[in-house]
């Protein structure tokens, strides 16, 4: 042992200084071999995990495209667009008063919670994202942007941000066609595989709906070097362009730029036959019942108005407010969501009349002279219970044109025995009744016209042995012949079969969407015939005396040479009625929907009208002044501009003045 | 223990030797001067990021010289004298651990700080260095003692009473540094191989008790270690984002000031804890191999000032202050690494923090003191 305690040296010193030293340079060595594990050996497995983590993908949304209409003659008369929505902000990092004096007089400009902003404020600044975008305010109107850019000295830190927002500019005039939009659901999110984003909106009905990936457009993209923590903070100018100089997150880090930025591609433009001035006086005229007008262009098919009443403006569902609105819209009675012009059905009664006239022509059941004695009622050997004509008197001697003209049942009753049913079928299946019209539209409905097949094939299932269910009877033959019975049809299906007896017997295929216009190449009926029909619905319409006054004589015009045919849908069984004296008594649920089709021949561009107002009762008197409003605006509107004819007039005259 | 009080009675000592400067080792000094200039040229590399008003790298270069004078002072005062001190820091020092655990501010759940007028000081920080002078002071005087049990035994005791202190702070991580300290200079000392390998056998049995001490967090912290993947954004996400910081690197390094991870703040705390990270991911293998050669090199040149020490005393404190550095590199790289928990143990010489640089920069001094009185008696 060593005998000074404060000498270092004993036996085996040195040695353990050098262990010391040898344990030190083995866990050097340790640290060495993980430095080459991690750079060396898994080095491309970090660099890639490195570059995903500070890149990012940031998204630049793109506009939707528009929808354009017409207007009288006018065209490319925009429906719906996008306006800029103003979204006030705030940044902290911009503003060098205290947030308590900024949040008092954004309180007193645009009224906002004080307290609430003011919290937000803290929040960013204690979680020390100064430069994080705080929303003052939504869609501010324009009155409170122009105030608040008037006192911009005062709002330091304050700027608006422009972002697209659809705009129906007619508001809910033709809005049941146009659609509405409504936010994504997490599982169309996740079934969109990226192309959606949380919070985006997405058509649900209507065009927006079937035109959503040619209506929507292509997002654009920036990468951008990201911050772990931080959120980038795009500004935009006041058409809602990105800034991208000066790119910073909500810590205020400057962001770079990574590659050549994509811009967003706007979604492709629409254009639609609807004219909206027209639109808006159907539905005008439809304000305060539930109805239907189709206006169509007799000799394309061109869809001028589709107006459905009640309908909504889509507006409502893409403004921050009026969620109630929302709720009333989606579930309130009358249900609003349908478009009774193609997506609901009626039964057609007396209107199926010119479908029966011009199929026993062309079939040569009958000719112009063929005349049948209506005494009021009609007989089918073996039943004996008859068919009234709904004049109780009967119309005496008629031949086809009278019948339409005066809407004897009688003389349709004894046309449809002799067309039978089977061929009733086959030519309302040629008019487009009892299947889809193809209107480029989603969710129109068949209506339906009965047929052995359709009977059988209904009832057969359900009573196998029992064929006097399902056998087809010739009374149900007699029901069809005046559109009765089980038939169905939607004013879009009356309006293509008016189109065809004003276009000399074309069926035309109905068209929304310029894009899908076809010329009718299918003549149905030969000109003699169409000309057969026409005059009986002339006559329908002429105002005596001293002609005899027509059924449908409230849609008279002088000079005009206007067709027409009432119609009234049987509701409930007449027995219903027969309890009331008059007709004024039976409740409105109860009375008959009433119809008028109709066409007006010597005016350019021809129309086919249908109209239906529900419980109207006669056809006459609820439907036929309606096609009369119509026909009278529509060609109106259609004339030169009064103050440019003025221009025009005043100019020759100053021009060429004669003593 | 009544030798070093007779040694300083006998005045044979001069307290303060400005002498001593000439007898500065270039070797020591020149590696640690390197190391404070690789720092702060990677904090400079931070000041992309951090906008802070006084950058980093600033306020680093501002303690190096205070560090450097600090270190020669320390330098010139002899040793001898400091250790003849000891006890009474040791006293202190348990005072100053007790009146934290009593009055100590308390910031991010625990208590490590004490509030003196517009001080404020971490006594588990000058804990390392005064426990190494204590035991310094105890070793020396025991003598050839030490390979009985009892001294053995006591060495422990000495050394327990500061880390139970620091470990109900709770500071895991200085508290940890103490134990190799306490190995290190034992073995120097001499002490039985047997008694040392009982005592690890004993540590081992008793290491489920330890365990079921640890606080929640200090346990995920743990655990995390063992598989950094199951927790990314907890706990792990430290260690998943050094790791990626540094194998992005690569061989070669991204390249000064070309470093995207540090600079876009995946890893934070990448100025202090995570210094290594930095270099790691700018400077790449090349890099971190000349930093741990020049840790290896000083702790080589260290050992080298232990072996040559005329005095036990000396040459206990100089393996004491290389252990505790060596530690501190090892367990603070390994983190960076993801393959040590992470316990806020900073890097010697490189971190940012006024504290340890300057508390590193002491123990600098003493080897330079310890390094004055080479060759001398023998």
């Amino acid at each position: 042992m060593n005998t000074d305690p404060q000498k270092a040296q004993y036996e085996g010193f040195a040695g353990r200084i050098y262990f010391v030293g040898i344990i030190i340079i083995l866990a050097m060595m340790v640290l060495v071999a993980r430095l080459w594990s991690l750079q060396v050996v898994r080095w491309d497995e970090f660099r890639t995990k490195s570059t995903s983590n500070r890149l990012r993908i940031q998204r630049l949304e793109s506009p939707r495209g528009m929808i354009y209409g017409r207007d009288g003659l006018e065209s490319n008369v925009v429906l719906a667009d996008n306006r800029a929505a103003r979204d006030l902000m705030f940044v902290l990092a911009d503003c060098d008063l205290a947030p308590e004096e900024i949040t008092e007089r954004l309180a007193d400009l645009v009224g906002i919670d004080e307290d609430a902003l003011l919290e937000k404020i803290r929040k960013a600044e204690k979680e020390r994202q100064p430069h994080r975008q705080i929303v003052v305010k939504k869609d501010i109107p324009r009155s409170t942007a122009a105030r608040v850019e008037e006192y911009a000295y005062a709002l330091p830190g304050v700027f608006t941000l422009v972002r697209p927002v659809r705009r129906y500019v007619f508001g809910r005039t033709g809005g049941q066609l146009l659609g509405y939009m409504s936010e994504v659901n997490r599982k169309e999110l996740d079934e969109s595989d990226g192309a959606y984003r949380m919070g985006d909106l997405k058509g649900r009905s209507g065009l927006e709906r079937l035109y959503e990936d040619t209506l929507r457009g292509e997002d654009g993209r920036m990468l951008v070097t990201k911050f772990a923590t931080g959120v980038p903070q795009l500004r935009t100018d006041p058409y809602g362009n990105p800034y991208v100089e000066n790119l910073v997150d909500s810590f205020g880090h400057n962001l770079r730029v990574e590659e050549e930025i994509e811009p967003s591609v706007s979604g492709e433009s629409i254009h639609i036959t609807l004219d909206i001035g027209l639109q808006a006086k159907t539905e005008e005229l439809l304000k305060g019942e539930e109805g239907a007008i189709v206006v169509l262009d007799a000799d394309t098919g061109e869809t001028l108005a589709l107006a459905s009443s009640p309908g909504y403006d889509p507006g409502v569902f893409v403004s921050p407010r009026g969620n109630r609105e929302r709720l009333d819209i989606l579930q309130g009675k009358p249900n609003r969501m349908i478009n009774r012009t193609f997506q609901e059905v009626y039964p057609p009664g007396s209107t199926y009349k010119v479908l029966m006239a011009a199929a026993a022509l062309e079939e040569g059941v009958i000719d112009a002279n063929t005349t049948f004695t209506c005494w009021g009622r009609f007989h089918l050997p073996g039943v004996r219970r008859p068919w009234h004509c709904w004049r109780r008197v009967g119309h005496g001697k008629v031949n086809v044109v009278d019948a339409l003209a005066f809407s004897c049942d009688v003389f349709f009753y004894e046309v449809g025995q002799e067309l039978t049913v089977d061929r009733i079928k086959e030519w309302s299946t040629k008019f487009g009744w009892g299947v889809k019209t193809g209107l480029d539209m989603r969710g129109e409905v068949s209506g339906l016209i009965p047929s052995r097949e359709w009977k059988e094939k209904r009832l057969k299932p359900k009573h196998p042995n029992e064929p006097w269910e399902y056998r087809w009877y010739p009374g149900e033959t007699v029901n069809l012949s005046i559109g009765q019975g089980s038939a169905t049809a939607t004013p879009l299906q009356c309006a293509v079969l008016m189109a065809a007896i004003i276009n000399g017997g074309y069926r035309v295929q109905p068209y929304l969407n310029e894009a899908n216009a076809r010329i009718p190449e299918q003549r149905l009926i030969s000109e003699k015939h169409v000309e057969l029909i026409r005059k009986g619905l002339r006559k329908c319409v002429e105002k005596g005396p001293p002609a005899p006054t027509g059924t449908g004589h409230e849609a008279y015009i002088e000079g005009v040479d206007i067709l027409g045919k009432t119609g009234s849908a049987q509701n409930v069984s007449l027995k219903h009625h027969e309890q009331y004296e008059t007709e004024e008594d039976i409740p409105k649920e109860l009375r008959d929907h009433a119809w008028f089709m109709s066409g007006v021949m010597d005016r350019e561009p021809r129309i086919a009208i249908a109209i239906l107002v529900e419980h109207g009762h006669h056809g006459s008197s609820a439907a036929a002044p309606i096609a009369k409003d119509i026909i009278e605006y529509f060609y109106a509107s259609r004339e030169a501009p009064e103050d440019l004819r003025l221009a025009s007039s005043n100019g020759s005259k100053t021009g060429g003045e004669r003593p | 223990m009544s030798m070093a009080s007779n040694d300083l009675m006998s005045a044979h000592i001069r307290v303060f030797n400005a002498g001593n400067l000439r007898r500065l080792d270039i070797w020591l000094s020149a590696i640690v001067l390197v190391l404070a200039a690789i720092g702060v040229m990677v904090l400079y590399s931070t000041t992309r990021s951090t906008s802070s008003e006084t950058p980093f790298y600033f306020r680093q270069m501002m303690f190096i010289p205070v560090g450097c004078i600090l270190a020669l002072t320390i330098m010139c005062i002899d040793y001898r004298f400091l250790v003849s001190m000891a006890p009474f820091f040791y006293v202190a020092l348990i005072g100053a651990l007790v009146a934290v655990l009593l009055v100590g501010v308390e910031a991010k759940g625990a208590t490590r700080w004490l509030q003196l007028g517009p001080i404020r000081i971490q006594p588990s920080e000058q804990s390392k260095l005064a426990l190494i002078f204590m035991l310094a002071w105890y070793l020396s005087s025991i003598g050839r003692r030490v390979e009985r049990i009892h001294y053995f035994v006591l060495t422990f005791v000495i050394a327990a009473v500061p880390a139970v202190l620091i470990f109900q702070q709770p500071n895991l991580g200085t508290a940890a540094t103490l134990g190799p300290v306490v190995f290190a200079m034992l073995y120097a000392a001499g002490c039985k191989r047997s008694h040392l390998v009982g005592i690890v056998v004993l540590g081992l049995i008793a290491a489920p008790v330890g365990w079921t001490q640890l606080k929640d967090y200090q346990k995920t912290r743990v655990m995390t270690i063992l598989n950094p993947a199951a927790d990314e954004l907890g706990s792990g996400y430290h260690t998943t984002q050094s790791m990626i910081t540094v194998g992005s690197g690569g061989p070669f390094g991204k390249g000064y000031m070309q470093g995207t991870q540090t600079y876009l703040s995946y890893l934070p705390e990448h100025h202090t804890d995570f210094i290594f990270s930095l270099l790691a991911e700018e400077w790449g293998f090349v890099g971190g191999l000349v930093v741990l050669g020049l840790f290896s090199l000083l702790f080589m040149r260290s050992l080298y000032i232990a072996r040559k020490s005329p005095e036990m005393s000396g040459t206990l404190l100089a393996v004491g202050i290389v252990t505790l550095l060596a530690f501190h590199v090892f367990v603070n790289i390994a983190i960076t690494l993801g393959i040590a928990p992470v316990t806020g143990i900073p890097l010697p010489f490189l971190s940012y923090g006024r504290s340890f640089y300057l508390t590193t920069m002491m123990c600098v001094g003493v080897l330079l003191s310890v390094n004055t009185r080479k060759g001398l008696f023998i």
